[in-house]
């Protein structure tokens, strides 16, 4: 190639890497992830436990787990699930007397880029059984299906007929109504009712795609909300919806999917685009905003995978805690001397995570 | 699909050396046919009226590395009896692997679980998951986690194997 030659493909390559989120996928390869978690519990007063969330159990045609181990100085140490979901958790537990309780685990997983063709119905699509309707329709104790959840639901959809167009409103109202506000702590942790009932609709991820899954859930189409990690950049151009350092410690993001016949589980992502209006660089772009135009239209049917999954799981008891159910799990949890460590606030209880890409 | 609950049987794996190995009770022997690093292939099956140490590891585990060279004393000690170690690599590139054997090599063979599918039949999610199979070819114990293999308990529990 001359030099001329070089420079014209070289500026073609970068005019098409600025225009965002040209394609739905990035990549159709695997790639292969590690994240490491380390948790100390600092201060211990007797008896310590910890519960670490672990990749998803089951492999999908987006991620595939290849394996979990763990160091430390636990009295033991086990893979521990919340019996309901299979959210899977490593927990560990410290005798008495133990000064410095630390544990690490190291997980490595296969990711891939995720999209659904929604005007192609697949003929082999995944079918779910009536129980598992069942189970996906059904309210969480912090996602009610009836009250203002359904009344608002059955508003936002009317004239809507199949699964995917209701879905389609759904998604379309939280994008419009609702904000994510950066003072909300953590992730939110999805009280639909009172964010309906206080007309407040700011929050973030847990909040936000919470609202997605409830109301979908409440017109009866199948939803759950999914849990995890962002673990590298954004291969679209996004700032706000990847991690630019391996320090991962509090990169947690939530997602939803739906169910609709003849596709299958569906990838969505309202929060995200609520993230790239607030804080995509230079910060609080335009609804419509190219980049978040873009967005907006990518992120009902896929998910760029440069994010781990660790369960799909509402009220979480977490086994052998006496702790109260939690909303969700994707934090680290803690307790020592039976009580409670803020999982929302890593330096106290002193966790972090890193991740990196492995390449063969 | 609902997702599975499918680790209940993944007990305890407590901190190295202190913990014992634990009676199988996860039901049958799954199949186990993987090729070596020179493309021979191994199966189980044809094992059969040996004791054999099947030993699901990583070279990114840091208790799988630890552990190893008590699997290699252990094997050495029981030379010419009918004990076997089947060490298999979770999904990882055969350049790798072989990296990791120049710095620590083997008498055993390390087989390749290239797409981790016997490790999912294995239940081997958390490494090292290591099973010992009788000479009736039925798995009579597990271990999850680090263990030191050449440790007095662990001898015993292959001696009754043995005999």
């Amino acid at each position: 190639m001359d030099r001329r030659a070089f420079l014209q493909t070289s500026a073609a390559a970068a005019a098409a890497s600025a225009l965002p989120w040209r394609d739905a996928l990035a990549s159709t390869e695997w790639r292969t992830f590690e994240t490491i978690t380390r948790v100390e519990v600092l201060k211990p007063r007797g008896v310590s436990r910890a519960w670490v969330p672990l990749p998803m159990t089951d492999d999908t045609d987006w991620q595939k787990t290849v394996g979990s181990t763990w160091t430390g100085n636990a009295a033991r140490a086990r893979v521990a699930s919340d019996g309901k979901y299979g959210a899977t958790m490593v927990f560990a537990e410290w005798r008495d007397g133990e000064a410095a309780p630390v544990i690490e685990v190291t997980s490595r997983f296969m990711t891939r880029d995720r999209a659904v063709d929604l005007g192609k119905p697949v003929p082999n699509a995944e079918k779910l059984s009536p129980a598992d309707r069942a189970f996906y329709l059904a309210p969480t104790e912090f996602i009610p299906t009836d009250g203002i959840v359904r009344k608002t639901a059955l508003e936002i959809t009317k004239g809507a007929s199949s699964d995917v167009e209701k879905a389609r409103a759904i998604y379309e109202w939280v994008v419009d109504n609702t904000f994510r506000d950066p003072k909300t702590r953590g992730c939110g942790w999805g009280d639909i009712k009172a964010m309906l009932e206080s007309g407040n609709l700011g929050g973030k991820c847990g909040d936000l795609n919470a609202m997605f899954v409830g109301l979908a859930r409440s017109v009866s189409v199948p939803a759950r909300d999914v849990y995890g990690l962002r673990v590298a950049r954004s291969e679209h151009g996004y700032a706000s919806l990847g991690v630019g350092s391996p320090n991962v410690t509090r990169a947690q993001h939530c997602r939803a999917e739906f169910f609709a016949a003849g596709y299958g589980w569906v990838p969505v992502d309202p929060a995200d685009v609520r993230k790239v209006v607030l804080e995509e660089p230079p910060g609080k772009l335009a609804v419509n905003d190219p980049r978040v135009e873009a967005a907006r239209k990518r992120l009902f049917g896929s998910w760029e995978m440069n994010y781990l999954a660790y369960n799909m799981g509402h009220d979480v008891k977490l086994p052998n805690s006496s702790g109260p159910k939690l909303p969700y799990l994707m934090y680290i949890n803690a307790e020592t001397g039976g009580e409670m460590r803020d999982q929302l606030d890593p330096d106290s209880l002193m966790y972090s995570i890193t991740s990196r890409e492995v390449k063969a | 699909m609902r997702p599975f609950v499918v680790l209940a049987a993944l007990a305890f794996a407590a901190a190295a050396g202190a913990a014992e190995l634990k009676a199988w009770t996860g039901g049958a022997t799954p199949p186990l046919v993987l090729q070596d690093l020179h493309g021979r292939t191994h199966r189980l099956a044809d094992y059969r009226g040996k004791v054999v140490l099947v030993n699901f590891w990583a070279t990114w585990c840091e208790p799988c590395r630890d552990e190893m060279p008590s699997i290699e004393r252990l094997r050495q000690s029981l030379a010419g009896t009918p004990f076997e170690v089947l060490a298999v690599n979770i999904g990882e590139p055969l350049g790798r692997i072989e990296r990791f054997l120049e710095k620590m090599p083997l008498g055993f063979p390390v087989l390749l679980d290239r797409d981790s599918s016997a490790a999912k039949a294995w239940k081997a999610r958390v490494v090292p998951a290591t099973f010992l199979v009788g000479p009736d070819g039925r798995i009579r114990y597990v271990h999850y986690g680090e263990l030191d293999w050449s440790s007095e308990p662990v001898r015993k529990r292959v001696a009754e194997l043995l005999e």
